[in-house]
């Protein structure tokens, strides 16, 4: 899309556009699941990651949870924006997803079921990013919809690749940075503020709605045998009944 | 009797649109599980799924039914991707998040 004209600004940039194909998700506005799921389509094509499909499952898998977030959740008026951004040439190789919204922004939906955060932006932020929360019911495995695992496991995602996560809504904003060594990207926190690579801000001015930032490296998905078994085998859970399930 | 209910994917073989999930939980999971039939999913064309359409697709029928449910439900020509996020929802249906530890 053109933000500008989106926006009703005239601009003139005096640069030349790059060609997108190859390189890069345009800012696309979401209104309704069968944008999101025409994006998730089509984003193989657009980041040319068809000869990589774990690392393509990662940016689907994210680009997925956090449009449906915003759809499910945000109240926004405007539905989600999202980009993306694949670098190939200067390393670290990744790709980079931005989604946005105008909503009621995280304390409000979350205080729904928690209303200890319903002024506190900051508290809502870490609340959001454990397992097992979720605006739409409280308690141990949310309702028929909604498990409260989305942000927890989009969070995995970037921090198993060794790459950034960050989470802004209202007042208050947390990044995970990027990982300096294999032992950073292997230690998952149940609650992002336990984790030393997390940074937190408190603004002056609030963003009234929800922004959240996914960096994934897809060169160390490669390191992995299996990375979404990785990533399952981290979130804990009370029962154990896997023995149970029949597979065929 | 059994159902089998061959699981439709996106592009490549992704599985995450939860409406989709929904509507076959709504229109033949649940009413044939209630009605006591086994039923049978079948992934053949899903290579990786997310949490949140396999939670949509059985979370509500493991819930309501409890352990007796894996009774009664088949997963049939799973990847080993889907496998583990099928373990994994399985898992906290039946007993919730483990809550404060770190992974």
């Amino acid at each position: 899309m053109k933000v500008f004209p989106h926006l009703g600004v005239q601009f003139d940039p005096g640069v030349v556009e790059h060609e997108e194909a190859g390189r890069f998700l345009p800012v696309t506005q979401i209104r309704r699941q069968e944008d999101a799921t025409a994006v998730i389509a089509n984003i193989s094509a657009i980041l040319h990651l068809e000869n990589d499909p774990e690392s393509l499952a990662a940016v689907q898998y994210c680009i997925s949870e956090l449009l449906r977030n915003v759809l499910e959740h945000s109240n926004s008026p405007d539905g989600a924006f999202v980009s993306a951004h694949r670098f190939v040439e200067k390393g670290p190789h990744r790709v980079t997803i931005a989604v946005a919204d105008c909503g009621q922004g995280i304390a409000a939906h979350l205080s729904n079921t928690h209303a200890e955060v319903a002024e506190d932006d900051e508290l809502a932020l870490g609340l959001a990013m454990q397992l097992g929360v979720t605006g739409a019911k409280r308690g141990m495995y949310g309702t028929p919809e909604n498990a409260g695992a989305g942000l927890f496991i989009t969070r995995c995602i970037a921090k198993g690749t060794g790459g950034y996560f960050l989470l802004l809504s209202g007042r208050a904003a947390y990044r995970l940075r990027r990982a300096r060594s294999n032992d950073d990207m292997i230690v998952l926190y149940a609650d992002p503020y336990d984790d030393n690579r997390g940074d937190r801000w408190r603004f002056d001015k609030p963003w009234q709605g929800t922004v959240a930032v996914v960096e994934i490296r897809t060169e160390t998905i490669a390191d992995y045998d299996n990375f979404f078994q990785w990533i399952f085998k981290q979130i804990p859970s009370r029962k154990v009944v896997t023995r149970r399930i029949k597979f065929t | 009797m059994s159902v089998e209910i061959v699981v439709e994917s996106g592009v490549n073989g992704f599985a995450e649109n939860k409406d989709e999930a929904r509507s076959i939980r709504l229109s033949r999971v649940l009413p044939a599980m209630t009605a006591g039939e086994d039923v049978i999913l079948d992934f053949r064309a899903v290579r990786y799924a997310t949490q949140s359409y396999v939670h949509a697709l059985i979370g509500e029928a493991l819930q309501k039914l409890g352990e007796h449910a894996l009774d009664h439900i088949e997963f049939k020509n799973c990847s080993p991707q889907v496998r583990s996020v099928i373990e994994l929802v399985v898992d906290y249906s039946l007993g919730g998040f483990a809550e404060k530890k770190s992974a």
